[in-house]
């Protein structure tokens, strides 16, 4: 797209991103309300039932015995006990913390699927979030740095001499990406 | 068939050393007879090797017990169909499967590769072959799969009965043919740049294989999800096990990776970061065959532990030394073609899609090594399992949608606000429809709404995409179904991208849909009582053992019917009990629909008549299965090569080749 073209066409379609604008505010009310209506009804605790409850626990329950399976997966004789003692024990009105202590206890923190956020481990859950954010501020510092131009001219806006420079080396860049993806020196038949 | 088996897999590593040498100083002293009789060579090495393989399966077929590997993994009493699984069902047979895919794919790469530059071919060559007598020196000193015993035996022990399963057939050829062809756009990669071409030349050859090997890994992943939905008698198809990380983590560098290097073949940018990537890409496939030979983290599918494992990460930590090392000799010269014009734009779009997918990446592999790490330091081992990765990957994966909803309406080089906000506002105001709706059912938990919202607003995108691009192209005088057809082969990468995001879609609504709305149920039933779940009863009618040498298969029959009480059939799910193998593999009763899966399982059979079963009635499950497909269709398209000189992109003459708000004004 020509620079001088594309200068025209913004100005023609100035009313529309107007209208957009305009609209907008509507929808940002729409989505703030429903935002609000969303979180009160998602603050209303789920009533589980024990059968669920102990199925999240079975989840989270490592089988002794099996390789990287959870008592809930597992069929081993051992899960298939260790789910009837979730079970009962939610009965006697133990609470979730109480009943993974108890398997701690008794296995030791390998039989908790979901590793502890204790001590050195804090690491296991702190490191990801950490890397991500660190990977966005480099990403950042890069995209600026590949945006950043090379020779001062070529960035000059309403110079026209630069634009219209602008506007042939984008021209030639578009013959260069035909010609790689095409796998012709040239221009064919249709035009 | 043993002699003949080795003596082969000899002359296969004695041609790929030739190939590798030849190639490497045949370019290097400026010997093009060597280098041409190198690459001759390097197309000869998947005969020896195909001949060894039919020698393995030959033996397995003859019950030839008195070769170790055979006897290990196969007995008299196996069906002889099941000599072809039994093949790669161990470690020594799974690295001769994986000699042999790289074997014909490096031949079909080298010979179908385009009139590249000499020398980076000849180096692309000594990449390959390189990697390939790796394999074969492994295969014949280290686990040579027709070793003969010393103590004959009269029958073997039998293949691991999980593997016996109609997707064995195609699961593990699929997923280990993906991960090592990862080896052909590594080795095009790593060739150009040691030939000192630092142009684009090898782009289109890499992005070929780079997709062909995401879309057969994917496939693969897929297949194996199905295995275990249907095997391993809990429910579910992925639960982040180490084997199963083994695979999907290149596939997700290889996402990125396919996703990028489109920057550079349209735009000539990103040119160290592609090679980064497909460096790393490769460095992953290494580390899941090593994690596959006994890795760091115990897994219900790994081969048994071995000293191979570290024969795979030495050559990994090789491999990769090498590779970035001749990235950064060559830095200097790879310098990118254009500057990113807008922070807004395709281009930044695919940045950060890439750091989205190798974030994913990274999580798996710290989950993986985190354990020894924390053994290390505080002498505790602690298990890193499935509620992990879903807390941190399900908010990653759910950035990846999003991305997927915006990225591909974000035009090349330059984008404005407004007209984003014009491009998103139709699937947005939809998708939150679809969420409000989702809220009056009663749907209130805030991941699966927004993860469906987003699914939504992708699809609507895509959709509204087609629908404009062929409305436009009917107005011009051609018929829907031509235009759509026109439509789409005018611009294959992005119209093929377009179905495989699709396919995302679809997948991302099963994962949400059995994730969080699976109702589970563990009951035991006597014959002739009925337990209901969410909606559908299950009847259990009778049950029936039957014999085998090798296991006691008992079959329960059950009948389902749905709330109005119809039946939906009688079903026979089983599950049999193998003594050598101390394992109970089960096979499922699946009543599929595509709004949600009834799931029966039978997982204990007691003395007393009555079974245990686990009934799982599951949403949207289908919607996985259907999903691969649709990828591997949009991936054909994507792929499928333009006839030369018959198209004229249409960058050149008219900027369709950004989506279509560009051309809102019309």
């Amino acid at each position: 797209m020509s620079s001088v073209q594309g200068a025209r066409l913004s100005r023609v379609r100035l009313p529309a991103p107007n209208g957009v604008t305009r609209s907008f505010p509507l929808i940002a009310y729409v989505i703030m309300s429903i935002l609000v209506a969303f979180l009160a009804v998602s603050c209303a605790e789920e009533v589980l039932t024990l059968e669920e409850q102990a199925q999240a626990i079975d989840q989270r329950l490592m089988c002794p015995v099996c390789p990287a399976e959870t008592i809930d997966q597992s069929q081993a004789d051992v899960a298939i006990q260790m789910r009837e003692l979730v079970r009962e024990k939610l009965r006697a009105g133990e609470s979730e913390d109480q009943i993974y202590a108890f398997f701690v206890e008794r296995y030791d923190k390998g039989v908790l699927a979901e590793p502890p956020a204790d001590g050195f481990n804090i690491l296991v859950w702190v490191f990801p979030p950490a890397a991500v954010v660190l990977g966005l501020a480099l990403l950042w510092l890069w995209i600026r740095r590949l945006g950043r131009p090379e020779t001062r001219h070529m960035s000059s806006h309403g110079d026209w001499e630069a634009e219209s420079e602008r506007y042939l080396r984008e021209v030639n860049e578009e013959f260069e990406t035909f010609r790689r993806t095409s796998g012709h020196a040239g221009i064919s038949g249709r035009g | 068939m043993a002699e003949l088996g080795t003596l082969s897999l000899f002359f296969a590593l004695a041609l790929s050393l030739y190939a590798c040498a030849g190639s490497t100083i045949g370019v290097r002293r400026n010997l093009p007879e060597l280098v041409t009789s190198a690459r001759y060579s390097a197309y000869l090495i998947p005969l020896p090797v195909i001949v060894s393989v039919m020698a393995l399966v030959g033996a397995f077929l003859s019950r030839d017990f008195d070769i170790k590997y055979v006897a290990e993994h196969s007995n008299a009493a196996m069906s002889r169909a099941y000599a072809w699984v039994a093949f790669y069902a161990g470690n020594e047979g799974s690295i001769l499967f994986l000699a042999v895919a790289l074997a014909i794919a490096a031949a079909v790469a080298l010979a179908l590769a385009p009139r590249l530059h000499q020398a980076s071919l000849a180096y692309t060559c000594s990449v390959i072959t390189g990697v390939l007598a790796f394999f074969l020196a492994v295969l014949v000193f280290l686990a040579n799969p027709f070793e003969t015993t010393v103590a004959p035996v009269p029958d073997g022990r039998g293949m691991n009965p999980l593997l016996t399963h109609p997707g064995m057939f195609v699961h593990p050829p699929m997923l280990m043919t993906g991960l090592i062809t990862v080896t052909i756009p590594f080795a095009f990669a790593i060739g150009s740049l040691l030939a000192g071409r630092t142009g684009d030349e090898w782009v289109d050859t890499g992005r070929t294989w780079a997709l062909a090997s995401w879309s057969i890994l994917g496939a693969g992943l897929l297949l194996g999800g199905w295995w275990a939905y249907t095997i391993l008698g809990w429910g579910g198809f992925w639960a982040w096990d180490p084997v199963e990380n083994a695979g999907f983590m290149p596939w997700l560098v290889l996402t990125a990776f396919v996703h990028s290097i489109m920057v550079q073949k349209r735009r000539g940018m990103f040119r160290v970061w592609n090679i980064a990537l497909i460096n790393v890409a490769f460095t992953s496939a290494l580390l899941g065959m090593f994690i596959n030979r006994g890795g760091p983290t115990p897994s219900v599918h790994s081969f048994a532990e071995s000293v191979l494992g570290w024969v795979f990460l030495g050559f990994m930590v090789v491999t990769a030394l090498f590779s970035f090392g001749v990235l950064f000799r060559r830095m200097n010269n790879l310098r990118n073609a254009q500057r990113l014009e807008s922070k807004l734009s395709r281009e930044a779009a695919f940045l950060v899609n890439n750091l989205l997918f190798l974030a994913i990446a990274f999580v798996i592999i710290w989950g993986q090594v985190f354990p020894v790490l924390s053994d290390t330091v505080t002498g505790v081992t602690i298990t890193v399992g499935e509620p992990f990765y879903n807390q941190v990957n399900g908010p990653l994966l759910l950035a990846v949608v999003f991305l997927m909803g915006i990225g591909p309406l974000v035009p090349w080089r330059r984008g404005s606000l407004a007209q984003l906000r014009r491009a998103l506002l139709l699937p947005f105001v939809i998708a939150l429809a679809v969420a409000l709706t989702l809220i009056g059912f009663g749907i209130t938990k805030a991941f699966p709404l927004l993860a469906v919202g987003l699914s939504v607003a992708v699809g609507v995108g895509v959709i509204r995409e087609w629908y404009r691009g062929t409305r436009a192209r009917h107005r011009n005088g051609e018929s829907y179904p031509l235009a759509l057809i026109r439509l789409i082969s005018s611009n294959r990468p992005r119209y093929g991208g377009y179905v495989v995001h699709l396919a995302v879609v679809m997948m991302a609504l099963a994962i949400v849909g059995s994730y969080f709305f699976e109702t589970q149920r563990d009951v035991r039933l006597a014959p002739g009582e009925t337990a209901s779940v969410s909606g559908y009863s299950i009847t259990y009618l009778e049950s029936e053992q039957r014999d085998f040498p090798d296991r006691a298969q008992r079959i329960a029959t059950v009948e389902i019917f749905n709330e109005d009480g119809d039946t939906l059939g009688i079903f026979r799910p089983e599950q049999s009990f193998y003594p050598s193998f101390n394992l109970r593999p089960a096979r499922a009763a699946i009543h599929s629909t595509p709004l949600e899966d009834v799931y029966v399982i039978p997982n204990d059979f007691f003395p007393d008549g009555t079974v245990g079963f686990r009934i799982l009635v599951n949403p949207l499950v289908m919607w996985m299965w259907i999903a691969g497909p649709v990828m591997v269709l949009g991936t054909v398209i994507a792929l499928w090569p333009t006839r030369r000189g018959a198209r004229v992109p249409a960058a050149i003459f008219k900027p369709a080749a950004t989506p279509t708000y560009a051309r809102a004004a019309e």
